[in-house]
């Protein structure tokens, strides 16, 4: 059903943080390659190692600049861009079909394939492009919170959590239960104030993200410059500049 | 958004054909129509309807499942439509059944299908309304717009003057609607800083972007219209829907010959029309690629 549960128990979903993520993309290939492992499973590509490519991901990275009012430099960050697992799911409730669902026992938004008839709608309601029609199926395909993993009896207890949080070698993903206050991930959250995308869509992400670190003005000082600049250094360093200045 | 024929065509031919059969069943129920006009206009209403129907049919993915989506009736404005145009067709077929073999008709099946026929449209209307991600949709002129545009668009054929008062409301809620859309307010809350979780007014751009080429997002919902041909097309959209129909019926009223021309010319502009309602729409997940 369309109608969104309540989800009391459990609120699954991700925490990335934009100061620990290089961009290096890796979550982007093991989402991939797990969720289009095994003959259920499919996340196509057209034309794939030839010209125009094309294909379905559930996770993708984008890459800015912003300006540090601070330091008057411009500074990089990476942003992995995937479903946020709303409370209020705009992309569920307008499904006709009854294939987009949430869970009400752990908080996660699913697409049912057996029952999608690949209108799109679902993806034009969802305000941070989280779903992709697969061009070669003809259904919406999302990211699962690895559903297939996390309560898997067949993996290893540390492999029970999604692909990309597994994949990431600067831990930039944590996975846990945002109902929880007392796990790690909400305890990140209020300890380094963890933000919701685009608030003002009243989604109610699950997810939530770290920003980067606002660098302080000494970080940027470059050598170059110091060099430069009058030193009004005193003591024995003043003696050294004194020194060393009149070559 | 992407201007994707199949779905102009189904809200511009099914926009008229409920028009149509709105306005047969207003007559009906108000006893100014004659049995043959009501089954001749009735099945013409039906046969655009259709023609709509089935053409929004071809927008879809994965076809096989299309019957399901009569399922969700209780959260989704799609699943509504399709019901609603389904049993407001069923009883238009019913209602021509009935005129044609007792040669009478009920006056109340009239105002049932009268109302039934404009939630049709109003549901179709509310499948764009309905979403907060593309503001210029998501306000109740969208379907005061389908609604009268339909309207018009029916009453062309069947009423002189009153159809002059309609087109006139039309017009009028057209230009409102280009005038809303332009303006910057209705972004005011999204901006790249606010979509990335910062504040509204952050300084962000994209260096680099998530992929090689294309693909589904920004085929789907990041479309790109030149501003000065979105211009040119309102106003020829403008000319096709309201003002030649509007001089063509005041200078031959009551011509059902030019009736027909009228109505030609008039799918022209709405079709350019819709064209823009969908190229000009802004999505929020534009903000990611800024």
């Amino acid at each position: 059903m369309t109608k969104l549960p309540k989800c009391e128990d459990k609120k699954l979903g991700l925490l990335i943080d934009l100061d620990t993520c290089v961009g290096c993309h890796g979550c982007v290939v093991s989402c991939k390659e797990w969720n289009s492992s095994g003959d259920e499973k499919q996340l196509s590509d057209i034309n794939s190692h030839q010209k125009d490519p094309v294909g379905t991901f559930l996770n993708r990275v984008h890459s800015y600049e912003r300006e540090n009012s601070c330091t008057n430099e411009t500074e990089t960050f990476y942003f992995p861009r995937s479903c946020l697992h709303c409370e209020d799911a705009p992309c569920v409730t307008v499904c006709p079909t009854g294939a987009s669902y949430k869970r009400e026992e752990d908080g996660i938004v699913l697409v049912n394939e057996d029952d999608c008839m690949g209108c799109g709608l679902c993806a034009w309601a969802c305000p941070y492009g989280a779903r992709e029609l697969d061009l070669v199926s003809g259904v919406m395909k999302k990211c699962t919170l690895c559903v297939d993993r996390i309560y898997s009896e067949e993996l290893p207890p540390e492999d029970r959590v999604p692909v990309c949080v597994k994949s990431c070698p600067t831990g930039a993903r944590a996975f846990g239960d945002f109902n929880d206050p007392n796990s790690d991930v909400s305890k990140k959250v209020k300890e380094r104030g963890g933000v919701d995308l685009m608030p003002e869509m009243q989604t109610k992400p699950v997810n939530k993200y770290l920003l980067p670190r606002i660098k302080s003005k000494d970080s940027v000082s470059s050598v170059g410059s110091v060099v430069e600049e009058e030193t009004d250094a005193t003591g024995l360093l003043g003696w050294v500049d004194r020194a060393l200045s009149k070559f | 958004m992407h201007p994707a024929p199949s779905i102009i065509l189904f809200t511009v031919l099914s926009g008229f054909g409920f028009g149509l059969i709105s306005i047969v069943g207003l007559l009906q129920f108000l006893n100014q129509i004659s049995t043959v006009d009501i089954v001749i206009f009735s099945a013409i209403g039906l046969f655009f309807s259709i023609i709509g129907l089935i053409s929004s049919f071809f927008h879809l993915a994965n076809k096989k499942n299309a019957i399901k989506s009569m399922s969700q009736w209780q959260t989704s404005w799609l699943s509504r439509e399709a019901i609603s145009s389904i049993f407001c067709l069923s009883i238009v077929v019913g209602n021509i059944g009935w005129v044609f073999v007792q040669n009478r008709y009920i006056n109340e099946v009239g105002i049932i299908l009268f109302l039934l026929s404009l939630f049709t449209i109003f549901t179709t209307s509310m499948i764009y309304a309905q979403l907060k991600t593309v503001p210029s949709w998501n306000n109740m002129l969208t379907p005061a717009l389908f609604i009268f545009t339909a309207l018009a668009g029916g009453s062309i054929l069947l009423l002189d003057y009153a159809s002059l008062v309609l087109l006139l409301i039309f017009g009028v809620l057209q230009v409102l609607f280009w005038y809303i859309a332009d303006q910057s307010f209705i972004y005011k809350e999204t901006s790249v800083g606010t979509a990335l979780g910062f504040s509204k007014n952050e300084d962000i751009r994209a260096f680099d972007v998530a992929h090689t080429n294309r693909n589904y997002l920004l085929n789907e919902m990041v479309y790109k219209v030149a501003r000065k041909h979105a211009i040119k097309i309102r106003y020829i959209s403008f000319f096709a829907a309201f003002v030649l129909p509007m001089s063509l019926i005041l200078m031959f009223p009551g011509n059902f010959s030019i009736s027909v021309l009228v109505i030609g010319i008039h799918f022209v502009g709405i079709y350019f029309s819709r064209w823009l309602f969908f190229a000009e729409a802004k999505h929020s997940v534009s903000f990611y690629y800024n």
